[in-house]
């Protein structure tokens, strides 16, 4: 029996589709079976992301409806043995399924595969209530800005009320430098609002974008900042304790030659 | 609002009061939760901004204070809210409301806000307050504005 993960945020643009992407890489690529389903119907993102697109034939409210079966709409992903996407319908909305139809679905999926990782619509309306259905555990995604810390703290309540409890935090698009200049929210200031455990720091990359544009992930590339730690919130998913990674190991010439030079 | 005596709801849920003057909220109210109550109410965890309190007596948070908080809701002047850590959006009491004054820091005290001269008025809470003669006592006064009853 697998497990149900849904990947939350209440606001829109956090980095939702792409974790969902990279952590869903991160698993498959680990040996696991993933399957990533796109809860955002009518607005559907996660298959472009994952440059799957144009295999898509039968989608999400196709099997919530019976017009095929699940197996039917699972698209298998290009790179990763074992990673499967069930896209979101594009020409319909968040009210051509159900709650409880979501719930079955995943019932399904987790027979099959070791991880169902759903990527939620941004918002908190009948789209979340969907999403969260059929979930047994929460990713909330946040950025260090206030109103996504705001909209993270609102969903995290929403989530306790509907009985997933304990959802772990992920903070997306951090700039160390900021940071330490004062001029961007830290990790302690998040964590002292939402009084989660944290599950991760993705540090601001540009590599995503440029990943993401090409239907690619980031997980995969071993020299990319945001690529590690993604591969750490995988480990850490899995179980494994590992410590946060050292955001501004890279920054500072000097400092690296001079720890080289074992004056550091 | 119209507030039932003995009625309490937490967002949507109504919850059955243990006794008719104070209860217990023993969790967090993150954004977009709400509180109401006829009487007291003490929080065991944080209000966090977003977040609503509303009670017709005093109002006490174990915890920080950054959302927004309405005591002596039926109009109460001598109701009071006291937080650990006081960083509130907005302070209600009666029928005055306040803001902080841009900028305010949390002194990380537990502080006491309260109606003083017809201003919203907060202090440092001393548990041992009336004995404490001699102790240096800083007040900070907030913008307040007062607004018509049903207006």
């Amino acid at each position: 029996m697998g497990e149900v993960i849904v990947i939350t945020s209440g606001k829109g643009g956090v980095g939702k589709t792409t974790a969902t992407a990279n952590i869903g890489a991160g698993l498959a690529m680990r040996g696991y079976k993933v399957a990533l389903v796109d809860a955002d119907i009518g607005l559907r993102n996660l298959d472009v992301v994952l440059g799957l697109e144009n295999r898509i034939v039968y989608d999400l409210v196709d099997v919530a409806h019976g017009h095929c079966r699940l197996k039917q709409a699972l698209i298998k992903d290009k790179r990763f043995e074992g990673l499967y996407l069930l896209p979101a319908a594009q020409t319909k909305d968040k009210t051509a399924v159900k709650p409880e139809q979501m719930k079955e679905i995943c019932l399904q999926l987790k027979e099959e595969f070791d991880f169902v990782i759903i990527d939620c619509p941004a918002g908190i309306e009948q789209g979340f209530r969907n999403a969260i259905a059929g979930a047994e555990k929460a990713i909330v995604i946040t950025t260090p800005e206030v109103s996504a810390v705001r909209d993270a703290d609102r969903v995290i309540g929403l989530l306790e009320a509907a009985e997933l409890r304990e959802p772990k935090l992920v903070v997306n698009r951090l700039r160390p430098r900021m940071v330490r200049q004062g001029d961007m929210m830290t990790i302690e200031d998040i964590i002292d609002i939402l009084a989660v455990d944290l599950l991760g720091v993705i540090p601001e990359d540009e590599q995503i974008i440029v990943t993401t544009n090409r239907g690619d992930t980031v997980v995969l590339m071993d020299r990319s900042r945001s690529g590690e730690a993604f591969r750490n919130i995988t480990r850490r998913i899995l179980g494994e304790p590992v410590p946060l990674m050292e955001l501004e190991r890279d920054g500072h010439f000097f400092a690296r030659l001079r720890r080289i030079m074992g004056l550091g | 609002m119209a507030l039932e005596p003995g009625q309490i709801t937490v967002g949507s849920r109504v919850i059955k009061p243990e006794d008719d003057q104070t209860v217990l909220v023993e969790r967090t109210l993150r954004s977009g939760q709400s509180v109401f109550y006829a009487g007291n109410v003490v929080i065991l965890g944080d209000v966090n901004p977003g977040a609503q309190v509303t009670a017709t007596g005093d109002v006490i948070v174990v915890g920080s204070l950054r959302g927004t908080v309405h005591a002596g809701a039926g109009g109460n002047e001598k109701a009071m809210v006291v937080a650990f850590r006081f960083e509130p959006t907005q302070l209600r009491i009666a029928s005055h409301i306040a803001r902080p004054p841009e900028g305010m820091i949390s002194t990380g005290q537990p502080e006491v806000a309260r109606i003083k001269d017809g201003l919203v008025t907060i202090e440092a809470y001393l548990a041992t307050g009336e004995r404490q003669a001699g102790g240096a006592k800083v007040t900070r006064k907030l913008a307040g504005a007062r607004i018509e009853n049903g207006g």
